[in-house]
């Protein structure tokens, strides 16, 4: 693996223990935070039930438990939305260095939340590029997914085919590891070419 | 040779060299055991993947299945049967190539495919 993409590796882990260590923090003092007041009930549980177990009912179903679940679900949330838009400054690097070596230093690259990169090439086509950390299941690291602006031509399977490509509503998609970001990237743009100018 | 055939020739050393090792070692391997299938355990040994195949299937294979470069039938929920795709207009070239050309290697592949 690139020396850019081990130094994003190693800070990815690093920050998801941080993050994961100040998730814990947060959960402790949230539960605190709702249980330490007086509990405020949502019904009254039934006469016949034995008290110990009203005891505790009272506990569970109580406005406190609404709100604790609430807060929770904010916590959960914040944190999925972290993972899915967190990249390493390295990889950023990395994968911007490795477009610019392909498309040139003058060729127009954004980068959106989420881990997404896009190319734009002459005229309105452009190459949509996104990083995945970590594969699930496969414990590949960074893998990217590439994607091409919608091709119109009927030829389109055929010259996704002779490139080692399929094609996804209308547009040419693969799936690549890091060592290969230059050469498919570079294998796309020239199929690109071919559909969009013979 | 004609010119047509060039072509595709030149194509087809375009696509191998844009994969990454394990991809090309799994295509080069796949190509000389053809018209033969291998299973996912057989598959990495033959590639000399260290990996668990559980990662090369979600990883790589998945991937060339969707690309259409490979084509993986699935006998039992474990079992495996991974083959060249050879409707593939270039591959079908490297299969042809390897079948008439590749004999020695093949001999090593299947020996290697024998040994269990």
């Amino acid at each position: 693996m690139d020396r850019l993409l081990k130094r994003a590796q190693g800070l990815y882990l690093d920050r998801q223990r941080i993050a994961l260590s100040a998730f814990m923090v947060v959960f402790v003092v949230t539960l605190y935070m709702f249980y330490s007041p007086g509990i405020v009930g949502i019904a009254e549980p039934p006469e016949w039930f034995p008290p110990g177990w009203s005891e505790g009912l009272e506990v569970v179903a109580s406005f406190n438990t609404v709100g604790f679940l609430l807060a929770f679900a904010v916590m959960v949330f914040a944190y999925g939305f972290w993972q899915w838009a967190f990249l390493p400054t390295p990889a950023v690097s990395y994968t911007r260095t490795v477009l610019a070596g392909i498309f040139g230093r003058g060729a127009k690259v954004t980068q959106t939340i989420g881990k997404r990169f896009r190319v734009f090439l002459d005229g309105d086509a452009y190459v949509d590029v996104t990083c995945r950390i970590r594969g699930q299941g496969s414990g590949n690291w960074f893998a990217y997914r590439l994607t091409s602006s919608p091709i119109s031509r009927t030829d389109a399977e055929d010259i996704a085919l002779r490139h080692g490509m399929s094609v996804k509503k209308g547009r040419f998609t693969t799936w690549i590891s890091n060592e290969e970001l230059h050469s498919r990237t570079l294998l796309l743009a020239k199929a690109m070419y071919l559909a969009l100018h013979t | 040779m004609d010119d047509d055939e060039l072509a595709s020739m030149y194509e087809l050393i375009q696509l191998l060299s844009s994969l990454n090792d394990t991809r090309r070692s799994i295509l080069q391997a796949l190509a000389h055991v053809y018209p033969r299938s291998v299973s996912g355990v057989q598959l990495s040994r033959m590639i000399g993947y260290s990996g668990k195949s559980r990662s090369l299937y979600r990883g790589v294979l998945a991937h060339m299945e969707e690309n259409n470069l490979i084509s993986i039938d699935q006998l039992t929920p474990r079992l495996y049967a991974i083959r060249i795709n050879n409707e593939h207009p270039l591959l079908d070239l490297l299969v042809e190539i390897s079948r008439k050309y590749g004999g020695a290697t093949r001999k090593i592949y299947l020996r290697s495919l024998e040994e269990e």
